[in-house]
């Protein structure tokens, strides 16, 4: 068993509702590196990560997931959060009536109550405090109270997901289109944070985008192009301009010519 | 003291059942021959009823209050208006009948004596209860809580209350119902009439709390003028034996308005039979309905909702919200819809489901188990929102939800 790869799919299908969407993907992804996952509309994308995730609309028809060299197809969703492997998610579900503060202070180690001494008035943990400063970084702060992805807009909703995610300091984190439907600032903040994960080297990254940006503002290491569920190419950042020039169609007719 | 009027036509509806809710034997009871004592202080109280009495949100410290008002079964009663606040009282009813004479025009008028035979028994035995008010204009910005205990075996503790906000006024009360766990088959009779006078403006908000063996029969009913303005939240969260309670609000002013928020959390094989009726009589005036319901064990929620329109430039909406966790549980959404002026307003939404997946596939993808997830959905789902309450207020609701899920789950 090669134990090199932090997780790789092995000859990976899956359905969705009986349709089969991936029709076997080998993929590999090694520890600390940064992938983009690219293809056109329709490609399997966002299937492969919700089905690494072990999201159960996502039915496993054949072929395996491996982290760390094991199968984890058996694992639910909970476990594999707590193994490592993060996803965060395009449109998030409103869940009413739990706050993005509280939510978090409650999820991610970083912010919990270490002690309930800290309790001021019996209001808030001073941890909040903290956790409000690393809001503001992302340009969240006005998010903190409100509840769980309830109205959040189409940027404030991935920054809310890149902060929870990163914010649970996983080993490999999955991002689907984290650049879309953000202005040029906000682009801008999310651009940074990912960088300082890339620089530190301790996480890998799975970026699924359309944009030339944010990948090449990340020096990804590693391009995987999915076409109707299949892996068609391999590359690096070197491509991407080429992709964006030509398009999906030109690019896969001249690989395949 | 009551006519002899109200005293025949309570006997003239000794036997008439209600409409809805399963019909109790009101002669398996015991009902009490004497009168409350008084209750010294709140210091007296013992550690445990201190414990069940925060359970549904009273503070025994008075921290944040205007005034208390704490009675068990129908044995002893403490009466408590903190200094400094003016324009407040806060008795037992009984007390307040024989000082106050005008006070008989308000007995039995909200809720009428011959209602069913829960309002005739209620008005044939010895009862208590609260009477508070706020006087013309006074602003009591703290809330008065109140607590009606329930410790006796196979008896009945009859309560009815008067709530007078008078016009311009402004008035908060949180109140809890709790019995211990361990008290055998007893019945709750409660009559609350709630007045809102002009400019008035009303919260009341009711957390109750009981064991397996107890049947509820609250009757209540509230009267708004002329821009008043009255909000009534309940929670009940624990297991009981059943309630069926429907309280009615009357918008008889211009512009009165009203709001009623409930939230059930059902389990064990309890029953809830729980609804509110708004009629709106006067042009402009408005209200909702909203619930939300959880049903878990073998549980079963009737949630009902009814909408009067007797006047033009009236709106009124009902919403409710059902969420189901076990297979054997049931919740049955009944709204009701009736407009009889032009220009009334009414609607509806009713949801019945069971936790979404999506929902718990996102919490669990964040490291929470799926009990954990489910857990945290309900919660949220209970939650009561009530828009324009003081955020104290909304504060020690959310407190009392808290410790009411924690103490019953």
């Amino acid at each position: 068993m090669n134990t090199d790869f932090l997780l790789e799919t092995k000859d990976l299908r899956v359905e969705v509702s009986g349709i089969p969407i991936l029709s076997g993907v080998d993929l590999t992804f090694s520890a600390g590196q940064v992938y983009a996952i690219l293809g056109p509309n329709a490609s399997g994308k966002s299937t492969l990560a919700k089905a690494i995730m072990g999201l159960p609309e996502y039915k496993i028809s054949g072929g395996d997931i491996l982290f760390n060299g094991k199968s984890i197809l058996h694992k639910s969703i909970t476990e594999r959060a707590r193994m490592g492997i993060a996803y965060a998610f395009q449109t998030p579900p409103r869940i009413p009536g739990v706050k993005l503060d509280d939510f978090i202070c409650r999820v991610c180690p970083d912010y919990q109550c270490k002690d309930e001494d800290e309790m001021l008035m019996g209001d808030s943990c001073a941890c909040k405090q903290i956790l409000y400063d690393d809001f503001e970084r992302l340009g969240i702060r006005n998010l903190a109270n409100r509840e769980l992805n309830d109205g959040f807009s189409g940027g404030e909703s991935k920054r809310s997901e890149l902060f929870q995610v990163l914010s649970m300091r996983p080993k490999i984190m999955f991002l689907d289109e984290p650049d879309s439907g953000l202005d040029y600032d906000s682009l801008k903040i999310v651009g940074r944070e990912l960088k300082a994960i890339r620089e530190k080297r301790d996480a890998t990254l799975v970026i699924i985008s359309h944009h030339r940006y944010v990948l090449e503002f990340l020096e990804v290491d590693k391009i995987y192009i999915l076409q109707r569920g299949r892996l068609v190419y391999t590359g690096d950042m070197s491509d991407i301009p080429i992709l964006e020039e030509k398009g999906y169609e030109r690019f896969f007719a001249e690989i395949a010519g | 003291m009551p006519s002899g009027n109200t005293k025949k036509r309570a006997r003239s509806a000794r036997e008439k059942t209600a409409p809805y809710g399963d019909d109790i034997n009101l002669e398996e009871y015991e009902y009490s021959t004497s009168h409350p004592s008084d209750l010294e202080s709140l210091d007296n109280i013992s550690k445990q009823d201190r414990t069940l009495v925060r359970e549904v949100g009273f503070d025994p410290s008075q921290k944040r209050v205007s005034g208390s008002f704490m009675q068990f079964d129908n044995e002893s009663i403490l009466a408590d208006v903190l200094i400094q606040q003016e324009g407040l009282e806060v008795m037992p009813t009984d007390l307040a009948l024989k000082k106050y004479e005008w006070l008989h025009d308000y007995l039995w008028n909200a809720v009428q004596v011959d209602t069913d035979k829960y309002t005739a028994r209620s008005e044939l035995e010895n009862y208590s209860g609260y009477f508070i008010r706020a006087t013309a204009g006074s602003r009591i910005e703290m809330p008065v809580q109140s607590c009606l205990l329930m410790k006796k075996n196979q008896s009945v503790q009859n309560v009815h209350n008067i709530i007078i906000a008078e016009e311009g006024s402004e008035l908060h009360i949180i109140t809890g119902c709790a019995t211990p766990a361990n008290v055998e088959k007893s019945l709750h009779l409660g009559i609350s009439e709630f007045y809102v006078k002009k400019k008035a403006r009303l919260t009341f908000t009711m957390v109750h709390r009981w064991s397996e063996k107890i049947d509820v029969r609250p009757r209540s009913a509230t009267i708004v003028e002329e821009n008043g303005t009255f909000i009534s939240s309940y929670a009940i969260l624990s297991p009981l034996k059943s309630i069926q309670t429907f309280p009615k609000v009357r918008l008889v002013g211009p512009g009165a308005k009203t709001d009623l928020y409930s939230v059930v959390y059902g389990s064990k094989s309890s029953k809830y039979d729980v609804g509110g009726l708004l009629s709106l009589e006067a042009p402009k005036s408005n209200g909702k309905v909203i619930s939300r319901s959880i049903a878990t064990d073998e549980c079963e929620i009737i949630a009902r909702g009814d909408l009067i329109g007797l006047s033009g430039e009236t709106r009124g909406r009902l919403e409710c919200d059902g969420l189901l966790v076990s297979n054997t549980a049931v919740i049955r959404a009944v709204p009701m819809l009736a407009a009889r002026a032009e220009g009334s307003e009414l609607s509806h939404e009713a949801t019945v489901g069971k936790v979404g997946a999506e929902q718990l596939s996102y919490l669990m993808s964040r490291g929470l188990n799926e009990d954990e997830a489910t857990s945290l959905i309900i919660r949220g789902f209970v939650k009561l929102k009530v828009p324009d309450l003081p955020p104290a207020l909304q504060k020690s609701i959310d407190d009392a939800i808290k410790m009411s899920m924690e103490g019953g789950m």
